[in-house]
């Protein structure tokens, strides 16, 4: 009998789907086939993490989390942009991402990765003057293939939850796999395609690719639980790596005048915090990097969309590099930008303050002198926020641009859920943390569990 | 929870909830008036006063030394915990008080001064937030939640800095404070971790932390940096003019009153712990000594009035430092207490400081002659003119943070944007040159 999980998480994952070839086929109406899609992908999930148990519900509760953002996607979305092939791909990249999210088997999680890059490979879509985004993407999914196929060549079984901490295909898969996240996730030396995506490819729907964490995926889904005797070795090495990526391109942009790239860059940076917090092997740092997923996903999804929406009001050659005083114009869109940038780097009120000190306590608390360098990052990556606030909404008004609406109703409650959802998140961080406490308490256990036995782990296969 | 307790609650949640209920209504389309705004800021604050002197009462009436409200853990996870901590105790009122009586005047002063400027609304939810931010560093009983609450003083008064938007000067300034707040705020972070690693908590609602020596100077040269960060002292003394591009108001109730003092605040929080540490109290009082003489120095030769009391505010700041280094809490207190009223007065009254002049000269019937010798008179011509020079230039701490700190963090970042940009065909985008933000200020105040 086929249980009610399984028919949750096929309608969460189909529809979607579904809608997307409806779109491409019917070109009307295709913001309101988007909203009941990711409607009906936000309901299904909701029942799924409603009925998930205590401490394993990290990946339903993400998988509510990418539908509302997919939602408020196909809301917020420009009419200027609302075309059969932006809500079909950012459809498509929404049932792609929950089937990867929800997936207990190596093969159905390869397809899902290699699905959720598809709209990135054309050119239609990505009209980056770089070669660097499809080259990581094709990499990374290569070097995942690779991965699994090693797997499946030591004899193992594919599905997940069989191969847990038995480090089947040894090093070799253990490597491919780093390799995986390291250009899926953007960290250093591969980080470059993550900015040249966001300023090439269409504003939203990349920001929806890049927020679906895959990186960060790989390494809870795969790496921490399949690899706990390898991963307590070699797994700093990750770590020092994430935290490299973090201050370089923190770094990288005090001086980014694009705001799209400095935008990505800051959301990159934030985002290595992830896989930081993730290895740091305490508690807090596990549960501040689950929790700072959540803020890092919202807050750079408000970001991306404010920007597309002031993108289309006037001209897509917004600049950094000098005072474009558009508060002037939208004061409201201004006001969403500071919350959700600030949000983005630890402003008090909000939960990423929350997230921030647990992942700061973790990462010092397991690399006292690297760890530093986290509230580092984080300062300058403040810096850079508020200056792009500053450039784009401050200062003043341009006389080229014409008189523009504020946020209007549509965008504004969308923006608004957006920041209730950090504000209040903020308020009574407990009803998040608690949860992403216990699953901490899962990827904590997994890293520190004893190493099984030479006959079953397979490790020197 | 007794009444006593429910009014500390309501002293530091009023004006939090004002701005909550205004912040998301005006961002739902609502736009309140002038008349309303004020009357909700005079209510508020003025609610807050009575409340504050109920606990007052209270505390004297029964004897006890504190009002402490323990909401349990804010979070927690595994052995660590946020403890929501707030106390009112002999230290925690006098400056809550300063705090609610402070902005109630200053939002009463600024309901005429700011009439139909066009940022009226934003000025009296920034107002609202501040008093909320240092309501919570001030009642906290955690460094934890002093944390909380001294980002959102930082915030808000960046964001009045920036007050008057047209123009890019306060913009850039206000970017260069929140730039200084930040590195600094990194001294207060690491050191309430150290306090979490080493104690196990960072609540000091029943005690301070029991550090040994070498953990108890690491946690207070920590908690230096942040203090000194925050009250502007040397070497980061460069933002204080800069922050002076703000309105009248928001200047007198920052910088002399609330904020300036807030570092003074967490060292006379962590007095006893910086009394262990013979190195840190040094430190504490060299630092003081070094910053009022730069104030007095400096402050005599700024050519406009708010930037003039804001290097006055600074000197008394920096003797306030030394009081603490040396374990007179309770002069510190005091002085902390009379620096802030005068210089409030102070900063309210500069805008019509020339009137006020002519008034005076008008009373007497000539302008009143010069009277006793100046300081800098002892000195030599050539020590004098080099005196001149160095405080034109705010004692080169500007200069000195740019070569040093700024500039070579721009190169490198330059030199990362050339590695990015490597192998791509079309043209490398030009990183910005030198940021306008990391320019030395000339010209203070407006």
């Amino acid at each position: 009998m086929v249980s009610s999980a399984l028919i949750l998480t096929v309608v969460a994952i189909s529809v979607p789907w579904l809608a997307a070839i409806l779109v491409a086929v019917n070109h009307r109406q295709m913001r309101v086939i988007g909203f009941v899609a990711s409607s009906v992908s936000v309901l299904a999930s909701a029942l799924l993490l409603r009925g998930a148990p205590v401490g394993e519900s990290l990946y339903q509760a993400l998988m509510v989390l990418f539908s509302c953002l997919a939602l408020g996607a196909t809301l917020v979305i420009p009419r200027r942009d609302c075309n059969p092939g932006a809500i079909g791909g950012i459809l498509f990249v929404l049932g792609s991402t929950l089937l990867a999210y929800s997936t207990q088997n190596l093969l159905v999680l390869l397809v899902a990765w290699i699905l959720s890059t598809i709209p990135f490979c054309s050119v239609h879509w990505l009209r980056a003057q770089s070669w660097r985004p499809q080259t990581a993407l094709l990499l990374s999914s290569i070097a995942l293939a690779l991965a699994i196929a090693v797997i499946a060549a030591n004899g193992h079984a594919i599905s997940i939850g069989s191969l847990k901490g038995r480090s089947p295909g040894g090093m070799a898969a253990f490597g491919l796999l780093v390799v995986a996240v390291i250009f899926r996730k953007g960290i250093c030396p591969a980080h470059a395609w993550v900015a040249d995506a966001a300023e090439g490819g269409p504003a939203i729907p990349t920001a929806l690719l890049l927020n679906g964490h895959f990186g960060a995926l790989l390494v809870a889904k795969l790496i921490v639980p399949l690899f706990p005797n390898t991963a307590r070795n070699l797994f700093p090495v990750l770590s020092y790596l994430a935290i490299a990526t973090a201050v370089y391109v923190a770094i990288r942009a005090l001086t980014e005048n694009s705001p799209r790239r400095l935008l990505a860059f800051v959301a990159l940076s934030q985002s290595a915090c992830i896989l930081a917090g993730l290895e740091s092997r305490t508690s807090e740092g596990i549960t501040g990097a689950l929790v700072h997923w959540f803020v890092v996903t919202v807050s750079t999804m408000g970001l991306f969309g404010i920007l597309r929406l002031l993108e289309v009001r006037f001209g897509e050659n917004l600049t950094a590099s000098r005072h474009l005083g558009l508060a002037e114009h939208a004061p409201r869109l201004a006001v969403f930008f500071v919350v959700f940038g600030l949000a983005l780097v630890g402003l008090p009120g909000t939960l990423s303050f929350c997230s921030q000190d647990l992942l700061i306590h973790g990462t010092l608390a397991s690399h006292p002198l690297t760890g530093l360098l986290l509230p580092i990052a984080t300062a300058m990556n403040a810096v850079s926020v508020f200056r792009l606030f500053t450039r784009l909404f401050l200062g003043k008004r341009r006389t080229g641009f014409t008189l523009m609406a504020d946020a209007l109703p549509r965008e504004r409650w969308i923006l608004t859920a957006g920041v209730l959802f950090v504000v209040l998140g903020g308020l009574f961080p407990n009803v998040i943390v608690a949860q992403r406490s216990a699953e901490a308490e899962t990827v904590e256990q997994a890293i520190r569990a004893p190493a099984p036995s030479h006959s079953e782990s397979g490790v020197d296969q | 929870m007794n009444f006593s307790q429910a009014m500390l609650v309501f002293v530091v949640l009023a004006p939090g909830m004002v701005f909550a209920v205004l912040a998301l209504l005006w961002l739902l389309g609502w736009v309140p008036a002038e008349r309303v705004l004020c009357r909700i800021t005079r209510q508020t604050f003025s609610a807050c006063v009575l409340a504050l002197a109920v606990i007052l009462w209270k505390l004297a009436s029964t004897g006890d030394r504190a009002v402490v409200v323990m909401f349990g853990n804010w979070f927690a996870v595994g052995d660590y915990h946020f403890p929501l901590v707030l106390i009112a105790d002999q230290l925690s009122l006098p400056f809550m008080g300063l705090t609610v009586v402070l902005s109630g005047l200053v939002g009463q002063f600024s309901a005429t001064y700011l009439h139909r400027e066009r940022g009226f609304p934003r000025f009296f939810l920034l107002l609202h937030l501040f008093a909320f931010g240092s309501l919570i560093a001030f009642a906290a009983g955690s460094f934890d939640l002093l944390v909380a609450g001294w980002e959102m003083v930082g915030i808000t008064s960046v964001l009045l800095i920036a007050f008057f938007q047209q123009r890019p000067s306060p913009v850039e300034n206000g970017l260069r404070v929140f730039a200084v707040y930040r590195a600094c705020d990194i001294g207060l972070l690491v050191g309430v971790f150290a306090m979490h690693h080493w104690w196990g908590t960072a609540s000091f609602a029943t005690g301070l932390p029991q550090l040994t020596g070498t953990q108890d100077v690491i946690v207070c040269l920590l908690l230096l940096l942040a203090a000194a960060g925050k009250a502007a002292q040397v070497p980061f003394s460069g933002w204080l003019p800069r922050a002076m591009e703000g309105p009248t108001p928001s200047s007198a109730i920052f910088y002399g009153a609330i904020s300036i003092h807030a570092g003074a605040y967490l060292l006379l929080r962590v007095q006893p712990m910086l009394a262990e540490s013979r190195l840190a109290s040094i430190l504490v009082i060299v630092i003081g000594v070094i910053t009022a003489i730069h104030g007095t120095i400096v402050g005599r030769a700024s050519a406009d009035a708010k930037t003039s009391l804001a290097y006055a505010s600074l000197t008394q700041v920096g003797v306030v430092f030394v009081e603490i280094g040396i374990g007179w809490t309770w002069i510190a207190v005091a002085h902390i207490l009379g620096h802030a009223t005068v210089r409030t007065l102070q900063f309210l009254r500069a805008p019509s400081m020339l009137h006020d002049y002519h008034q005076m000269h008008s009373a007497m019937g000539g302008e009143l002659s010069p009277t006793g010798s100046r300081l800098e008179d002892l000195f030599p011509k050539r020590a004098q003119l080099w005196l001149y020079r160095w405080a034109l230039d705010r004692g080169h701490l500007d200069t000195i943070l740019d070569r040093w700190v700024i500039n070579p963090l721009m190169q490198l970042s330059k030199l990362f944007a050339r590695l990015d940009g490597m192998g791509l065909d079309g043209p490398v985008r030009r990183p910005e040159e030198v940021a306008i933000s990391m320019r030395p200020a000339r010209q203070g105040g407006s």
